[in-house]
């Protein structure tokens, strides 16, 4: 493999020398004095520029930021964001975004949006454990707020909101055509569009793609344990490879025409392995599929009227999460209390979701001083239907499950969840008052009525100074909630957890102060400090004491602090240098323990340079490290790692083509992302792919 | 597909010529005379021969118009000279380009989706695809007039600085627009039309008026290599607008960090503003940007800019082009010259095209309210 990475550059790099683009100096100089520099240039060029909707601790991932990490997948770029690490869930070893210490094993914390519109699914409150990764190469942004948002975004905007702004017809201009193929058996290949069609904008995106992944080794499994008691052979397939292969479609259509935007989109995860298995254990030959389809339509108009801005949104989301194959729960051969399953324990839960979200806001300017923002809205929120295929029935008071013969229908027997539906209305306001020179205070309130979990009000104070023309420095304040998803509501015949009707949302009350400093013409340094109290955080609790069997409670309180340094240095026109620190310490407040999982340091930097003939290389370098174990968790710390990933890619100097290579975790670090506490189903750890690398070509009509 | 060979392949398609012939029974203006047109193409090319068949028969089913159909051997360029040289006829050709062609050179992005945004504004407003060069190595002068008289263009759109150079070298009798360049020398700038990505110093000024509607007098520092041309301009806009404009030669950038110093130290903060204009001698980035930002924010001065960039670090305002909107004029421009028959402005024009960036900050601490305002771009973006 080495050899193959050193030949791989040994032919890219003569390459990028001899190129045959002739540099335009002369043009781009004109250019860069009347659009400024590139960066500027992509925001004039842009549809639109980033939301400056309230002052936070916000990072704005760039489509240009994207290309030099070499970034093909959502989670690659999620990595390299101060405050945050990706972490991995067993099932389909799903990303898990840790921001600021606060982790769960289902990441209902964070509030994905695609260009504003919430892509949580109710099941989990998250955006879905059959997700398999977003592709990248029709977005042309993404902003990172860390820290609560509730005030503005409502719901799970709690540890923070990553907002995905896709391509419109501005940012594309006529027709690329890209494939990419690398490791694992890993291909894609991608069509996209942007132009007029009569007065109207459009741009269009098709992608499809699929993998073998990673066949990373899982030494022991659930099963692993079973059978040390079982008295019988050995059942479990550990060691193992994970399943991590998945086919991949991914469709957008964008309309503008005027003051309207149509969205509609589409995304197919089909045949995606089950990773370390749902009930962790290995689980080879199983695959699930999903199937998102949304539509969105909205008309904005900043200018109206004098002092009035008016924008509406509708947006209309259909999921569909299924088991065609239904999946191994635990393999054939093991044995369940005192029961042997021949086959292996099976279970298919399947659910259908349908949302549609209606939200309208005005931007009043009128005052002398003061900005006014208010919104309202209502999303009716149905998982209207659910199918439970099974081969065991499970005893409600004990756990024990019983082998009841081949898999049946057992959706009205004994379903895992029945339809549910909520329903959300809510209302806010937001003042922005400019009460002294180079003093504003943006004061801000939600209040979101649940049809199924009552009301919550969510307060939110940003004071900031312009401290002089190369300071400023902020003050931030506010509260934040995440509503109990429907599996911790309503969940029934699980064979641990179990749901609680009763449940309350779950809230964060966070403090921060950030800096941002022009330390030089050519850098940009910010630092944060922060500190933040979780309460009533939902957790499953035994239901006796010891007891493997548990309820979802409002029981469990965190409180966490630490600090984020960030900066981009422009050391030469040919080379910059972004690069982020995070520290933090979060503590299970009822154990007095590190809360476990989340990184209590983390190191990013990454170099950009560009040389002769339009190329440009990005090393990055990856710091991982001081993942202490939850309570109740004896193993060793996770162990800490440093991945080192290389990309060269053309910009676009010459013709039509455009090439990509890219070496990821270069030197072949260890990586692992901690399994759950207290780490009897996966002893050690989930292993994440080795070195790897893939080439890309894109060809532009 | 290559954009020249797309053009290519829609031109050979229409690869015919419609002569327009207002003959001898036209010069009777005899009325009840039926006009008369002749369709000549080229026996070689029959898919276009195919092609142009229908609209033909449709002409023909005019009670009012006779067509002849004249096929000739030889290629087509000779076969128009011919019809031109008969005295008769008024040939006009239909080469799917509507007579336009783009050149501009291949830049990297973000700077290509300037270039595609104008390219889309210049079809948008002479309803026909354009023919598009793109300067590369490749692509010799000589190579780009053979195309442009095989398609019978006669006036071209040149973009950036090399898409200029490249004009230079082109057939006498094809009108040049140029775009995508701040300014030309003026003695080069006598012939063609020039449309600068300099915004107009009028609408900066009534900007700045609409803003701080007190202010009085506005710095400049130039380089008079530059920006003579700009200033002539300026001078005159500030006067319509009840401005004094104090402008400073500079030829070096000792001088003008000098110069900058004593405005500051005179300047007025209540009626005074400074103008950095896009001049390389005397805006330079590490020296005199940071110096004018700390300064004008410890003063209270009021600093705007031709460079969008500077209000992403400070200052008050600027105007950055409209691309799709530059491309609308350029268009007409062309359009003109066609039309006039090659008569049309010359020299350098300001940018009237423009939207408007704003920096927030800077503003809330001049104390300058923004409401009301159509802003297309607010800085800082958090």
């Amino acid at each position: 493999m080495t050899r193959t990475c050193i030949k791989l550059l040994c032919t890219l790099l003569p390459l990028a020398w001899t190129s045959t683009a002739a540099a335009q100096p002369l043009v781009e100089e004109d250019l860069a004095m009347a659009y400024g520099d590139k960066a500027t240039v992509s925001i004039a060029t842009g549809t639109q520029q980033a939301l400056r909707r309230a002052p936070a601790v916000a990072t704005v991932i760039t489509a240009a930021d994207i290309a030099a990490m070499g970034a093909v997948n959502l989670d690659e770029v999620m990595e390299t964001v101060p405050g945050v690490h990706v972490a991995r869930k067993g099932t389909a070893n799903t990303a898990l975004y840790v921001m600021r210490g606060v982790f769960d094993a289902n990441n209902p914390q964070i509030l994905m949006l695609q260009n504003g519109i919430p892509m949580t699914l109710m099941f989990l409150g998250n955006k879905g454990d059959v997700w398999s990764g977003l592709p990248l190469d029709n977005v042309a942004r993404i902003e990172i707020i860390r820290g609560p948002g509730s005030a503005l975004y409502g719901a799970d905007a709690y540890a923070g909101v990553i907002n995905i702004i896709t391509r419109t017809a501005a940012d594309t201009h006529g027709t690329d055509i890209g494939v990419r193929a690398g490791s694992f058996g890993t291909w894609d290949t991608w069509v996209q569009h942007g132009g007029k069609l009569g007065p109207m904008d459009i741009a269009a995106y098709l992608r499809v793609g699929d993998t073998d992944g990673p066949k990373e080794t899982i030494a022991a499994d659930a099963q692993t344990l079973r059978d040390r008691t079982s008295g019988r052979p050995p059942a479990s397939l550990a060691p193992g490879p994970m399943n991590l292969g998945r086919d991949a479609v991914d469709a957008s259509l964008d309309l503008g025409y005027d003051k309207w935007r149509f969205r509609g989109g589409y995304k197919l995860r089909d045949k995606v392995g089950l990773g370390a298995g749902i009930g962790s254990a290995l689980d080879p030959t199983s695959w699930a599929k999903s199937e998102r389809v949304t539509a969105d339509l909205s008309w904005l108009d900043p200018h109206i009227a004098r002092d009035w801005g008016l924008g509406f949104t509708a947006s209309y989301l259909h999921y569909a999460d299924t088991v065609p194959t239904n999946l191994l729960l635990a393999p054939p051969g093991a044995k369940l209390g005192a029961t042997v399953f021949p086959d292996g324990q099976i279970g298919g839960p399947n659910k259908w979701e349908r949302q549609v979200r209606l939200s309208a806001y005005a931007i009043y300017s009128g005052f002398a001083d003061h900005s006014l923002r208010f919104g309202a809205g209502h999303d009716d929120l149905n998982m209207y239907k659910t199918a439970t295929y099974k081969n065991y029935l499970i005893n409600q008071t004990t756990g024990a499950v019983t082998l009841t013969g081949p898999v049946a229908d057992y959706s009205v027997i004994q379903p895992f969840m029945l339809p549910q539906r909520r329903k959300v209305s809510y209302a806010y306001i937001q003042d922005e008052w400019h009460f002294s020179r180079d003093w504003t205070l943006t004061a801000g309130v939600r209040h979101d009525a649940y049809s199924d979990v009552g009301g919550t009000t969510n307060p939110r104070l940003a004071l900031v100074w312009d401290a002089s023309h190369d300071i400023t420095a902020k003050l931030l304040a506010g509260q934040a909630f995440r509503a109990p998803s429907f599996n911790e509501l309503y969940g029934i015949n699980n064979p641990v957890n179990k749901g609680n009707p009763a449940l309350k949302p779950e809230t964060n009350s966070t403090l921060e102060a950030a800096f941002s400093w022009q330390a030089r013409k050519d850098m940009q340094v910010n630092v944060n400090y922060f500190r933040y109290t979780m309460k009533n955080a939902i957790r499953a609790v035994a239901n006796t004491p010891g007891s493997m069997l548990t309820t979802y409670a409002n029981s469990g309180e965190q409180q966490g602090r630490g600090f984020e340094l960030e900066t981009v240095w422009d050391v030469s026109r040919s080379l910059r240098v972004t690069a982020n620190y995070s520290h933090q310490r979060s503590t299970d407040s009822a154990t007095n323990t590190d809360a476990g999982y989340a990184p209590r340091n983390h190191l990013y930097a990454r170099g950009d340079w560009r040389f002769t003939g339009g190329w440009q290389l990005s090393p990055q370098v990856n710091w991982v490290a001081d993942r202490k174990r939850a309570f109740g968790d004896a193993r060793a710390d996770v162990p800490n790692y440093t991945s080192v990933d290389l990309t060269l890619r053309s910009e676009r100097n010459k013709g039509h083509w455009d090439f990509a290579a890219s070496i990821r975790n270069l030197f072949n670090a260890t990586i692992l992302e901690p399994s759950l506490a207290p780490g009897t189903a996966i002893p050690n750890d989930l292993p994440q792919a080795g070195r790897s690398f893939y080439l890309q070509a894109t060809y532009s009509l | 597909m290559n954009p020249s060979h797309t053009a290519r392949l829609g031109l050979s398609l229409a690869a015919f010529w419609l002569a327009a012939c207002i003959g001898p029974a036209m010069a009777s203006t005899a009325s009840q005379v039926p006009h008369a047109i002749t369709v000549i193409y080229s026996e070689t090319d029959k898919k276009a021969a195919d092609e142009i068949e229908p609209i033909i028969v449709a002409i023909e089913n005019d009670k009012d118009l006779i067509v002849y159909r004249v096929r000739v051997a030889t290629g087509m360029e000779l076969a128009a000279n011919e019809a031109r040289s008969s005295g008769h006829v008024n040939p006009s050709a239909n080469t799917g380009a509507g007579g336009i062609a783009v050149i501009y050179p291949d830049v990297s992005e973000p700077y290509r989706s300037v270039f595609a945004r104008i390219i889309e504004g210049i079809e948008e407003q002479s309803r026909s695809r354009v023919a598009r060069f793109v300067l590369s190595a490749n692509l010799n002068p000589e190579d780009i007039s053979n195309e442009l008289r095989r398609q019978n263009v006669r006036v071209v759109i040149v973009l950036g600085r090399n898409g200029l150079k490249a004009a230079t070298g082109l057939d006498r009798d094809i009108g040049v627009i140029a775009g995508g360049v701040l300014s030309i020398p003026e003695a080069d700038a006598r012939n063609i039309s020039v449309l600068s990505l300099a915004p107009d110093p009028a609408l900066l000024f009534a900007r700045l008026k609409a803003f701080m509607p007190a202010a009085k007098r506005v710095f400049v520092v130039y380089d008079p290599n530059q920006n003579a041309w700009l200033l002539r301009l300026a001078k005159e806009a500030a006067r319509t607008r009840g401005l004094e404009l104090v402008s400073h030669e500079a030829s070096d950038l000792k001088t003008a960090l000098r110069i900058y110093q004593d405005i500051f130290a005179s300047a007025d903060p209540r009626t005074d503003a400074l103008w950095l204009p896009q001049d390389s001698t005397t805006v330079d980035e590490a020296s005199v940007l940071p110096l004018v930002l700390q300064e004008t924010w410890g003063r209270n001065l009021v600093f705007f800019s031709s460079n969008v960039a500077h209000v992403r670090r400070g200052a008050l305002f600027s105007l950055y082009p409209d691309n799709v909107e530059i491309g609308r004029h350029l268009a007409n421009s062309a359009l003109g010259y066609l039309s006039s028959g090659g008569q049309g402005p010359r020299g350098v024009l300001p940018l009237k095209a423009v939207r408007l960036a704003v920096n927030a900050r800077t503003a809330g601490h001049l104390g300058i309210n923004l409401a009301g305002n159509q802003i297309a771009l607010i800085f800082p973006e958090q």
